[in-house]
Parts: C-alpha cells; structure tokens; sequence
C-alpha cells in the first residue's frame, strides 16, 4: 500500500506546488486522479516516483509510505526497484532505439532470465508492438509509442504503475483499447495503477477511487461511481450541464459559472 | 608509389590511434552530452602511468599494460568524480568549460611529477616489418591498427548486445527517461569515463611507443576531437572510422605538402564534411516527426 499524507512541494526552495497532498492506493486497485492543467498532478506522481529530485523539486513536508517505510526524497531509481514504476507524459520512448530494446531495458532491473517470458507478455497485450519490434521507436506513431512506454514500464513487473495522461493526444479508439489494456494488466498481474487524466470520463470508467486536485491540494475524493454522479464532476469534467443532458451552446449563459472547491 | 605506400601505411597507423582517443571521447559525449576537451591530456597522464611502470619501475611490458589499464580507467573515474559529478543538472557550459580547465590542471600534474622534459624512451613493439611489394609495413603500425580494429568490433558488440550497453546507448537519450526505469545513470556514466581513460591510455601508449613520451603527446588528443566529428559524435565505429580519416589525410597532405600543412588539412576536410553531413557519417540523425 502506497500512502501519501500532506505532502508538500516545493520546486527549486520557493515555488509551492503541492500544498498537502494526502491520498492512498491499496494493493490491487485502479485510482485516477483528476485535475484542470497546474493542479499538481504531475508532481503528485514524481515527489512519489523521485523524479522531482531530477528537477530541483523537493518534499518538504509530510510523508510518502510504500509498504511501511518511507520513500520520499529518494533517488528514482531506487524507487523504481522498489517496484514503483512512472510513465512519464508524453510518450517518451527512446527514440534512436528500437521498439523491442526498449522494452529490454524496460526489464533492466528484473532478472535477465525471465526476459523472454516477459517480451512474450508485453506482445500478447499489445500484439501491434510484435510486428513492430525491429522499428526505429522515435519513428513510431503516437498511439504506438503510447503502448510502447506503458509495455517498457510492464517489463518492469511494477507492484504500482504510474500512469501519466495516457490518453492524451490519441483518438478515442485508441484511448478506449488502451484503458482496456489498463484494466487487464491490473486484474491479471495484481499491479495498482495510479492514473493522472485530462480524460475524466475514460479515467472514472475503468478507476476504483478517485481524487481531484485543484490548486495543490485534493478537494474532492470518492469512489469512481460516485463521482462520476456528481454534479460538479459532471459539469466541470464531463462536460455534462444538467442530468446527463448534453450542453447546448444556444443556451448558454454569458458569464461563466466558476467553482470555488473550497 | 612506395613514398605512397608509406604514407598511407603511417596515415593509417596514426589514424587508428586517433580513432581509439575518439572512442573516449565519442562515449562521454554519448551518455552525457558533455564534449570532454581534456581527452588529449587524460591521454598524456595516462601515458606517463604506463611509462612509470615500463621504463621507472623496470617492469615486463605485459605487466605494466596490467597494471596500467585498471589504472586508467580509475584515473576515468576519478576524473568524472571530482570535476563532473557536483556539476549534474548544471548548465552544459559549465560541464564542457571544466574540461577545459582540467586539461591544464591534468597538464600541470603531469609535470609536477614528471618534469617538462621529454622522458627516456621506451620501445613496445618488437622491431619487426612486413613487406607488400614495395611497401613496408612496421610492426608498430600493424600493432595499433590491429588493436583500434579489435577495440572496435569490440565496443559494436558490447552496445549492441549486452545490457549495460544498451543501458548506456538509453542514458544517451534521456536521462531522466531512463532512471525512471529504475537504471543509475551515475553507474553508467562512471563506466563510460573509465573506457574513456582506458581508450585514451591506450592511445597514449602507441604514440609514445612511437614519437616517444612527451608533453606534446596532449595534442594529437585534440586530432580526436575532428575525428569524432567526422564519424559522427555518437558513434563508435564512425570515431574509429574518422580517425582513420584524419590520419590518412593528415599523413598524405604532410607528404606531399609539406608537413606544416598536415593538421590544418584535417580541419578543412572537418568543415567541408559539416557542410554536407552535419552528423557526421555515422551520427545519430535527430528524430523529428510531423
């Protein structure tokens, strides 16, 4: 179990980015965590990753717990052999390598024995990577890199995986097979993911859990279903203006109706 | 023709060692972006070590090679220790600028405990010649061309096949991509200043073997430097192949030019190739999708 309890950032000493930060992810489970751009999501996902300590952010209070002891401020890749593995945002393959050496170093940290097995895994999720295994990755589609970085953190075996904006930048197709993909590696390997939306609707139909930040800070939290039932879920992130209707632009009112969450 | 054969013959042999300098300088740049300018001087030190153990200690010339490449690559390590490790995260300017400065400072060691005068000479390759026709072939160039091709066929294998080559073809794309896979760029990155130390050493060694050991031998560390931008600044084998180049040219241009005009050829031959291939020949292309 993965717990965070009023964690907060800073970047480079000064720039407050989360302001106590508390959430949890039980063994097991899909969590997603919503947000407008700037809420901290992203930061949220490397001051647990150590990422952050590659770019002058910092913890500064509270706690990260990863089964009992603490992680916060360590080196990521010490944290990665914990078996917390990040996908970073933005597809980032290593692009002068081929599709399946960087898959091989995705399993770097994994006994080299079991690599054959593991290829064999990331192939039978994502069948399109087989053929595809000798390419240049750099050269790759979006959608096809998208399945590369989260198959390279698979190799991994990762006890939690973190998954940043998945969706972003692919068609709706492609978002749907890959929050399916999601949900299997989840049911099949025992692995939590944390995942870190734009896509609010994608995101609330495959988590258990979900949080919003807003500013820093978590303002609302609850179980998927029901916050996909609330009202300013709906409107704020599904793009859903009374019961379930679908928003008329004619009717619009001229000012626009903010949300203070807290 | 035989003038020619010469030349090339000696073009080649001192390519090769250019090339094996490169290699250094090619993996450093590789995993961290940093262009290492004290490459030729890291060369020098690490021909002065092995000339310690051959020609001040009296030592068999097999040992004191045992003695000295484990040497080396930890002079390597050192190096990225002391100087470059505080600097991560820093400007690339800084890390490029204290290479600069650690040229003079590797230099100002050397001779310290040296002195300035060139030392006693010592012979590492049995006299010995070939003959082709016409053209006579030393032992000791034969002996650095073997060496730079084995040094080279060795490194393709090891990026292309094992792990930690592979590790560090990743730690050459991105570093935080790679750590968060849980790989320690620091690891990598200590590895690769210790071939580069290796590599230079053995560069060292053959020239000193050849034009005797001296503070001038830092300079042809610096004919690395057009050498890796020929073949292309990521890449081993093209490092191993522009030495060659620079070695050749530098040879025939001296031959038949006058040797003033050997090392000014290499540089003009250097821009006219950034001209058209601006990687190099066998540089990495940046990737860039629409």
């Amino acid at each position: 179990m993965l717990k965070l309890n009023n964690v907060e950032v800073k970047y480079v000493g000064v720039i407050l980015v989360l302001r106590g930060v508390s959430l949890e992810i039980r063994d097991g489970t899909i969590i997603a965590l919503l947000g407008s751009n700037g809420a901290g999501k992203t930061t949220t996902l490397k001051a647990i990753s150590g990422l952050l300590r590659t770019e002058l952010g910092e913890v500064t209070a509270g706690t990260i717990e990863y089964d009992g002891s603490r992680i916060d401020n360590q080196n990521p890749e010490e944290v990665a052999k914990r078996g917390i593995i990040q996908v970073m945002e933005g597809r980032k393959v290593l692009g002068h390598l081929t599709a399946e050496e960087n898959l091989v170093l995705g399993g770097y940290i994994v006994k080299k024995a079991s690599l054959k097995k593991d290829l064999d895994m990331v192939y039978d999720y994502f069948p399109r990577l087989k053929n595809l295994r000798n390419a240049t990755s750099g050269y790759l589609s979006g959608g096809e890199q998208q399945m590369l970085v989260m198959g390279r953190a698979m190799m991994a075996h990762p006890k939690i995986m973190l998954l940043d904006e998945p969706s972003l930048g692919l068609a709706p197709l492609l978002v749907d097979e890959i929050y399916e993909i999601v949900a299997r590696f989840n049911a099949e390997e025992k692995t939590s993911v944390l995942i870190v939306e734009q896509n609010a609707r994608a995101a609330l139909s495959v988590s258990e859990y979900s949080y919003v930040m807003e500013n820093g800070r978590v303002v609302l939290d609850g179980p998927s279903s029901k916050l996909a039932d609330n009202e300013d879920i709906k409107e704020f992130y599904l793009g859903l203006s009374k019961l379930g209707e679908k928003k008329s632009f004619r009717e619009v009112k001229h000012y626009k109706r903010r949300k203070r969450w807290l | 023709m035989e003038f020619f054969g010469k030349i090339v013959a000696a073009g080649l042999m001192n390519g090769a060692i250019y090339g094996l300098v490169a290699v250094g300088f090619v993996l450093i740049y590789k995993s961290s972006s940093v262009l290492n300018f004290s490459q030729g001087y890291m060369l020098l030190l690490g021909a002065y070590i092995f000339w310690s153990f051959r020609a001040a200690l009296r030592l068999d010339l097999l040992l004191s090679l045992l003695l000295t490449l484990p040497t080396a690559f930890l002079m390597g390590i050192m190096i990225e220790r002391l100087t470059l490790r505080p600097l991560i995260g820093q400007s690339l300017l800084s890390m490029i600028s204290v290479t600069i400065f650690l040229s003079l400072v590797l230099e100002g060691v050397v001779s310290l405990f040296w002195g300035t005068y060139p030392l006693q000479q010592v012979t590492i390759f049995p006299k010995g010649s070939l003959k082709f026709g016409k053209t006579i072939l030393t032992a000791e160039s034969l002996f650095a061309f073997g060496l730079a091709l084995v040094v080279m066929m060795a490194l393709i294998l090891f990026f292309r096949y094992t792990r930690l080559g592979l590790a560090m073809r990743g730690v050459a794309e991105g570093h935080q991509i790679v750590q968060s896979m849980g790989i320690s760029v620091k690891r990598i990155l200590t590895v690769c200043w210790g071939i580069a130390g290796v590599a230079a050493t053995l560069g060292g060694i053959l020239l000193g073997g050849t034009l005797g050991f001296q503070l001038g031998l830092s300079h042809i560390g610096l004919l690395a430097i057009p050498a890796a931008f020929i073949g292309g600044l990521e890449s081993p084998e093209g490092a191993i192949l522009g030495g060659l180049m620079i070695g050749l040219i530098e040879s025939i241009v001296s031959g038949y030019l006058g040797k003033a005009a050997g090392v000014p050829a290499t540089y003009i031959v250097l821009i006219v190739v950034m001209l058209f291939k601006p990687y190099g020949f066998f540089g990495l292309e940046r990737i860039e999708r629409v």
